[in-house]
């Protein structure tokens, strides 16, 4: 499992219980600590955890720095993160966690509200590593204010016996022979960036009247049934369960999925689709900037980098991690895998869903609203 | 309490009296006051709210412009939304009560010495809390999931599914909505006299008869409180419509958490909200003129 679980798994997971630790930092930063601590806030199953005896990303920062690390795994949903931590960036109150990882969009949002503090780069020597298409991304114009943790591909996820044949394109998701038996991602960009992208329409620039003829296709589909659900990272259960025969999917998920469900296969579409990137973000008033620094210089060792690749099976935003894993039988075949490293090929199917000025924004979240809510 | 009354009249109002006039306002207090912080208070907001313009949606900035438009506008986009939630809310109350009054009918007359742990068991899922139902759900009722392997097994067409659609939504606000149903119309079946079957019986009435003109009539508080407490929890429900319905099933409650948390519409959230209160307080009210109020109070 991967990158975004959403509600379900907050409350089944605990959610509360993985909150402890950042609300007890939170009480005990409050009198402006300047011990040597950090809050991170991260997303499920997201870094190699500890086990059998070999020490996880997080551990191994611990012992080598001395720092007192709480990390949480407490990001399930972003809009309902987003409205949990406005009130108090809002009147200009720093909130408990000293960095998080966000969806690129998101990041792009806080940046422009003034709600995130540049990033201490020159104290992260590592930052050099970072893999040239990612820097200065359209999100973040200046690169001073995100690092990428890692980013994804947007694909087809399908079960092939379900199927009863390879999918070769978007249209698939439209055949009526799998009727009832399709899912859509509830991330807006990914799933509109995939229609668009297929319907020939630029997503680096996208606007709402480009925009449209997707969405009346959207909206069609799910009129008529073709569509079963809108999933967050629950798309995972409703594969394994056979609930899904097709859906819109991330490139790590299903090369983790895979292991469990060999019938799996995952399309990246010849007509294109969305790279994303989930980013580290100092929010407005974080205190401890050093000791974010440094957490930002170890993972962007490559080492470290690819212990948490090898787990989560994403794109490393680092240079090297390719070599290290392919240095090591057992990782030697991630570094071939395109998903996680593409090649030319794969990077010319990928686009980045561009900015969105704010009305235009509002207009694309309302019109997908009255799709998926409606 | 006569007494009382001639010793109020006969003695100027000693200290006693005074602490006996505020007693009763002391006991009501803690109920007062959380009733007006997180009732009044909230819902006094949300009229202003409801009457604003968004001027920045993430920073969540409003503006004061009595729009009347918000309410014009939701109720023009949501009324197909609102009228299926009050139809599957409705049709789950109606399932309710067919399950749950034979079986409150069987825990207080054949019940015996097991009534206590037939209720018990009644009450006992419901320990489990009201998510991990939903999410248990799903995996019952999913396309390759037990129950429909079993039907399948039988000569149930492929292709037929239950996950994900107005099925299994009811379903799970017909499930939700037992206890409140099961538990006062035994109650109200409980005050029933045996003795008074028994006359009923002795007058020469059928089974129907006794039940129509003596049980039903005398269960009736239990059912009406029965039905305004399951109604009203499903109209407004979120989890079951996201977790076992399609997006052809989406119920109010999902609108309003897409209004406020994504869209971040916050006036027209509030205003689908009032108008979602308006017209459960107006279904109530016609219950209740038409059942009394005692109704509801099992009374």
């Amino acid at each position: 499992m991967g990158r975004r679980r959403f509600l379900r798994h907050a409350l089944l997971a605990g959610g509360t219980a993985a909150l402890g630790p950042a609300l007890l930092a939170a009480c005990r930063s409050g009198g402006g600590d300047r011990s040597r601590r950090l809050v991170i806030s991260n997303w499920p199953l997201y870094i190699d955890p500890t086990s059998d005896g070999v020490p996880g990303t997080v551990d191994r920062f611990r012992k080598q720095t001395g720092i007192e690390v709480s990390y949480s795994e407490d990001q399930n949903d972003s809009v309902a993160f987003f409205a949990k931590i406005q009130p108090e960036l809002s009147a200009g109150r720093p909130i408990a966690q000293d960095l998080f990882v966000t969806p690129y969009w998101l990041a792009a949002r806080l940046i422009r509200l003034g709600w995130a503090d540049p990033l201490p780069l020159e104290e992260v020597a590592n930052a050099a590593r970072l893999i040239p298409t990612l820097r200065k991304p359209s999100w973040d114009p200046s690169g001073r204010f995100t690092l990428p943790w890692q980013s994804g591909i947007t694909g087809i996820a399908y079960n092939i016996e379900a199927t009863g044949r390879p999918l070769t394109s978007v249209d698939d998701l439209f055949d009526p022979r799998l009727k009832g038996k399709v899912g859509f991602l509830t991330e807006m960009r990914d799933t509109m960036g995939m229609l668009m992208l297929a319907d020939g329409k630029d997503i680096t620039q996208p606007t709402f009247a480009a925009a449209e003829p997707s969405f009346a296709r959207l909206e069609r589909a799910k009129k008529d049934g073709q569509i079963r659900a809108f999933t967050g990272n629950d798309y995972q259960d409703d594969l394994l369960a056979g609930n899904f025969a097709a859906c819109v999917a991330w490139s790590g998920d299903v090369a983790q999925l895979a292991l469990e469900q060999p019938k799996l296969r995952f399309l990246v579409p010849a007509t294109g689709t969305t790279l994303w990137a989930d980013v580290m973000v100092m929010p407005k008033g974080a205190p401890h900037r050093r000791e974010a620094a440094e957490w930002m210089n170890f993972v962007y060792d490559p080492v470290h980098a690819a212990r948490i690749a090898a787990a989560v099976k994403y794109i490393s935003p680092v240079q090297g991690v390719q070599e290290v894993l392919a240095r090591t039988s057992d990782t030697a075949a991630l570094a071939r895998n395109p998903l996680m490293f593409p090649d030319r090929a794969m990077e010319a199917r990928l686009k980045v869903f561009g900015p969105l000025a704010p009305a235009e924004e509002a207009q694309f979240d309302e019109r997908f609203a009255s799709i998926t809510e409606g | 309490m006569s007494a009382s009354r001639r010793s109020l009249r006969a003695e100027p109002r000693t200290a006693r009296t005074r602490r006996q006039d505020w007693l009763p306002w002391l006991l009501v207090a803690p109920g007062l006051t959380w009733l007006v912080l997180w009732f009044v208070l909230p819902l006094a907001q949300l009229l202003p709210v409801s009457l604003s313009d968004t001027a920045d949606r993430f920073r969540m900035t409003l503006v004061f412009s009595g729009r009347i438009a918000n309410y014009t506008e939701v109720i023009g986009q949501y009324t197909p939304v609102l009228a299926r939630s009050l139809v599957y809310a409705g049709a789950a109350t109606a399932l309710a009560v067919l399950i749950a009054y034979p079986l409150a009918w069987v825990i207080r007359f054949r019940g015996g010495r097991w009534k206590a742990v037939l209720l018990a068991l009644v009450v006992v899922p419901f320990f489990t809390p009201y998510l991990v139902r939903a999410i248990a759900w799903t995996t019952l009722l999913g396309d390759d999931g037990p129950l429909l392997s079993a039907l399948r097994a039988v000569g149930l067409p492929q292709g037929t599914r239950l996950l994900n659609t107005a099925f299994a939504v009811v379903g799970g606000l017909t499930y939700n909505a037992l206890p409140f149903m099961v538990l006062p119309i035994t109650l109200s079946l409980e005050r029933i006299p045996t003795e008074l079957l028994d006359a009923a019986r002795d007058l020469q009435g059928g089974p129907w008869t006794v039940f129509r003109r003596v049980v039903l009539p005398l269960s009736a508080p239990g059912l009406a409180a029965g039905i305004v407490l399951s109604l009203i929890p499903a109209a407004g429900d979120v989890v079951n419509p996201q977790f076992l319905g399609g997006p052809n099933n989406r119920m109010i409650g999902n609108v309003m958490q897409s209004l406020m948390l994504v869209q971040r519409q916050l006036p027209r959230g509030a205003a689908l909200a009032l108008v979602l209160m308006a017209l459960m307080t107006a279904t109530v009210v016609v219950h209740v003129r038409r059942h009394g109020s005692s109704d509801l109070t099992l009374t």
